[in-house]
């Protein structure tokens, strides 16, 4: 704790406490985390930007089916790499701390593969298709179930399912504290 | 695309105003003013040629969506001006409605000196984080705000505002402390990383079950085993009462102890705190002369239905909130597949072969619900002859289930009969090793028939299920069924024939031949039996004889080998294992006050042996747990269990005669009666009150308002559901009017572009021509 703490300002931490939804050691803790993907690199510069190839090292997004997308999220130049400030935005958002409201806003972002802020039928064919992995679902299996999920989200018949759509599942589901 | 994007919102609202004023005119006019303005013709025109559709991006309800990221980032100043809604501000409602107040900030003049207090930006710093922007960003609005002028809050004001600060701050200290303390941290995450969060839902549970226990054992301790520990009973009176010589007989009867005691209860062990018969029945206080006293019978009934009432108080309101959610998400419908798709992934998996399983889970989950889709068609399409087939079939094998029931139960029935019999008449007095031995396993007879029934029979069961042709939802839920029905009943049996041993009713002598001196004891003893036998078939269980089959699978290759060594982790039979023992605790705590803290022990081992289970024998379950599901089913079955180990207790309570010579109740006509005199006691009042709720006069005035107040919360319920229906048919008229909408706009806009290509090219002649000339 101690080295991490020399590389952080008190203004900084009062900053990043007051921006996330995490406490000072939760930031110290983040921040290790961050370091050990690339000791040397992270340690001349406390927020030094990874490619996004070091950034899915890390444990859960390496098995994460949509842990490029995260990166690309939460990447501030959106090519997907990470500073330490993305990586600290994204690990707040995954917390217990963050409301639904805000994880409902990532996720649908994350599941937004075309960038149309719509969730439609090609966005959600590729949503299925990285999480079945290496099993695939036929064709035929894929369309119905795509069309279940329209029938079942789409309230106003147009195709795709909008922002609103999808947070109206969201707040009904009680099991999307991920 | 950004800036074309505000540049037109500007221009729409400022389009907006024109098409006011422009209402007399034609619709194609003023159409084609207010598209002029609002596209200019020339670049986004072949934009809309290539693809009509991207008109809906422009639409206000995406325009605000967008706007949100960029608003904050150039105006954040007049959005404090809102104070209505200052905590939903950045909620999705305020999203859709804040077009309109855009407009509208577009066109007021810039009131800057609308300032806001310290409080207010302190609020709005703390709510950035809910914004959508990176962190780079947020921190240039935490700078903004924090250098914007704000007045200084004074006084009163400043002086709640400080408390609210202080109060934010210790609680989140508190939650971080609290999050270091919690037990067993470590492994709970370990799970979670291989298994999901389903599986760690049973894991808090069996948590949770060991907290209540505590509690319990907290409570029974206090009030119960202390006082009698610590005061002295009142001196008997020289005149010697029934009551007094069977006492005096017990407990001066001297037995033989053995090693075995530690396991039975027997022996050494029988009179002591553990069990029921060691608790005086007389008033006990610090020297025996009642100046003040504690009235201990009173108070172990008391405590006895306070914990009970406790535990389902709790257990309750831990259903309900399963219950709540159930309800909400069956209002409009079970958004099942939606679920599936958006919740499916848990995020916490870090582990590749997990993350392999859980793809294979979930493939195999959505597989399964087209399946039962499938299968629901057909079911609605079967034709009479099979239906008739099925019905039959299921009938049958409905019948073999009681059968097998009937079988286990009448099993469990003879079996103590005989273990009881043969005690009594032939193994009094054991002499050589055989003789105890022997003893030993009749003792044991009826648990282990008990134990080795809970392990055949739910086999049977499963393999028999497959043969009604059930949905697989329908499946999992009645073979529970069955296998908490086998469980429980065999516990109803036991207490069945315990009752016959119990009841017999001698006024003149201390008890009836052949029937156990102190009959609370006896039943606490058998019930300790059936606990630590559980607790140690568990053990044997997991370690040696699914550790052994882990092992072979991991080493060997062969294909039988991997046929029988690989193991899932069946959560509903885990389950029912937690659930069993709980409902032991439950059923013998009146008669062994020492149960709960048994109870806790067991727990605690229980859920490191059922972590080594987990995670060392089993590989990741081929069915998606949700944790949700999973909550409200381990409350369901543990409410029935509750509801089933309390019934005989009560029965006990309420009817049968306590025994003479031991335990708290000596003396009087049965357990209850204790707390009617007691009752008898009390003064006048408190009585005529106590009355008076049980009267005709109360009760019905008290029911109808109840039944009235039931009405009124349907009736709202219905209105609801009726709007919710209405709401829905609207959008999706609104969807297709939307559509339409924006059908014609394309067409027309395409229309336009014809109409001044060939203008521009009558143009072009014409000063070709005139050129010419």
């Amino acid at each position: 704790m101690g080295q991490g703490k020399s590389q952080f300002t008190e203004e900084e931490l009062q900053d990043y406490q007051d921006l996330t939804y995490f406490t000072k050691k939760e930031v110290l803790y983040a921040h290790q985390k961050f370091k050990a993907l690339a000791p040397e690199k992270v340690g001349h510069n406390k927020n030094a930007k990874l490619p996004m190839a070091k950034i899915l090292q890390y444990p859960e997004l390496r098995v994460n089916p949509f842990g490029d997308r995260i990166c690309c999220i939460f990447s501030s130049s959106h090519d997907g790499d990470c500073t330490f400030e993305d990586f600290l935005d994204m690990m707040s958002v995954f917390s217990d701390g963050a409301p639904k409201a805000v994880k409902a806003e990532h996720a649908f972002r994350i599941f937004d593969f075309d960038g149309d802020d719509m969730l439609g039928v090609t966005d959600l064919r590729q949503v299925i298709d990285r999480l079945t992995g290496q099993q695939h679902l036929s064709e035929q299996d894929m369309q119905h179930l795509i069309q279940n999920i329209l029938d079942e989200a789409d309230l106003d018949d147009d195709g795709a399912l909008s922002f609103a759509e999808f947070e109206h599942i969201i707040s009904k589901s009680s099991d999307f504290a991920k | 695309m950004n800036d074309t994007a505000e540049l037109v919102k500007n221009k729409m609202s400022g389009g907006e105003r024109r098409k006011r004023t422009s209402r007399g005119q034609g619709w194609e006019e003023a159409g084609a003013e207010f598209y002029q303005e609002s596209y200019p013709a020339d670049v986004d025109l072949e934009v809309w040629q290539r693809d009509p559709a991207h008109i809906a991006t422009l639409l206000p309800s995406k325009q605000s969506r967008a706007a949100t990221s960029k608003r904050v980032r150039g105006e954040v100043k007049p959005t404090l001006r809102r104070r209505t809604s200052t905590r939903s501000r950045y909620s999705s409602t305020a999203r859709r409605t804040s077009t309109a107040h855009d407009v509208h900030m577009a066109m007021l003049p810039d009131l800057s000196e609308n300032l806001s207090n310290e409080e207010r930006t302190w609020e709005e710093i703390m709510q950035i984080k809910a914004m959508p922007v990176s962190m780079m960003q947020k921190k240039e609005m935490k700078a903004k705000l924090q250098t914007a002028t704000k007045l200084r809050l004074q006084g009163f004001e400043q002086l709640k505002w400080q408390r609210r600060k202080v109060w934010q701050q210790m609680k989140s200290r508190w939650k971080e402390t609290y999050s270091k303390l919690e037990l067993w941290r470590h492994s709970l995450k370990k799970i979670e990383g291989n298994f999901g969060t389903g599986v760690v839902a049973y894991f808090l549970f069996i948590k949770w079950l060991m907290f209540l226990n505590l509690f319990i054992f907290l409570f029974i301790l206090l009030f119960i085993i202390l006082p009698t520990l610590v005061l002295v009973p009142q001196e008997s009176p020289a005149n010697t009462t029934l009551v007094e010589e069977c006492s005096r007989n017990y407990f001066n009867l001297s037995v033989d102890s053995s090693f075995l005691d530690w396991v039975q209860g027997t022996g050494n062990m029988e009179r002591t705190i553990m069990f029921y018969g060691y608790y005086t029945h007389k008033l006990i206080s610090e020297d025996g002369n009642m100046h003040s006293y504690y009235n201990l019978p009173l108070a172990y009934i008391a405590i006895a239905v306070i914990y009970l009432l406790g535990s389902l108080a709790v257990m309750v309101k831990s259903a309900a909130q399963g219950f709540k959610e159930r309800l909400v998400e069956g209002e409009g419908q079970f958004y099942q597949y939606c679920n599936l798709v958006f919740g499916g992934w848990d995020f916490c998996i870090h582990n590749e072969k997990s993350a392999s399983m859980k793809h294979k889970a979930l493939y195999n989950e959505m597989k399964a619900c087209l399946e039962a889709e499938r299968l629901e068609e057909e079911r609605q399409n079967r034709s009479r002859d099979e239906m008739l087939k099925l019905m039959i079939m299921r009938c049958i094998i409905n019948l073999i289930v009681l059968m097998v029931l009937s079988g286990a139960l009448a099993l469990i029935y003879y079996t103590f009969y005989f273990s009881q019999e043969r005690l009594n008449k032939e193994l009094l007095n054991p002499n050589t090793e055989l003789e105890y031995l022997y003893k030993f396993i009749l003792e044991f007879l009826p648990s282990i028939i008990i134990v080795c029934l809970n392990l055949l029979v739910p086999n049977m069961f499963a393999y028999l299920v497959s043969f009604e042709r059930y949905s697989p939802l329908f499946i999992v839920r009645i073979t529970l069924l069955r296998t908490v029905l086998l469980r429980l009943a065999s516990l109803i049996m036991l207490m069945f024939s315990l009752k016959d041993i119990i009841i017999c009713d001698e006024p003149d002598s201390c008890s009836c031949e052949d029937h156990p001196k102190c009959w609370e004891t006896y039943v606490g003893q058998q019930v300790y039996k059936l606990v630590i036998l559980d607790f140690v078939t568990h053990v044997l269980i997991t370690f040696t004889f699914n550790w052994p089959r882990m092992l072979i699978a991991k080493y060997s290759k062969s294909k039988v080998a991997k046929f029988i060594g690989e193991q899932e982790f069946e959560l509903p039979k885990h389950v029912l294992d937690v659930v069993y023992s709980q409902t032991l605790c439950w059923l013998g705590s009146f008669y062994a006050p020492v149960l709960p803290l048994l109870a806790m022990l067991e727990c605690c081992l229980l859920f490191h042996i059922k972590k080594f289970a987990c995670l060392v024998n089993s590989r990741p379950s081929s069915t998606v747990y949700r944790a949700s599901r999973s909550n409200s089913l381990f409350m369901v079955v543990l409410l029935i269990s509750f509801i089933v180990a309390v019934l005989p207790v009560a029965f006990a309570i309420a009817e049968i005669p306590p025994s003479k010579s031991c335990g708290p109740f000596r003396g009087h006509l049965t357990t209850w009666s204790v707390v009617v005199e007691s009752f008898d006691q009390l003064p006048a009042w408190i009585k005529s009150i106590m009355f008076f709720f049980g009267t005709a006069g109360f009760a019905v005035p008290i029911f109808v308002v109840l039944v009235l107040c039931l009405y009124y919360f349907y009736a709202v319920s219905a209105a609801n559901k009726q709007m919710v229906m209405v709401l829905k048919n609207q959008l999706v008229l609104e969807g297709h009017d939307k559509q339409f909408l924006l059908n014609r706009l394309s067409a027309f806009i395409k229309q336009q572009h014809e109409h001044q290509k060939v203008m521009r090219q009558v143009e072009m002649t014409n000063l070709d021509l005139s050129n010419a000339s």
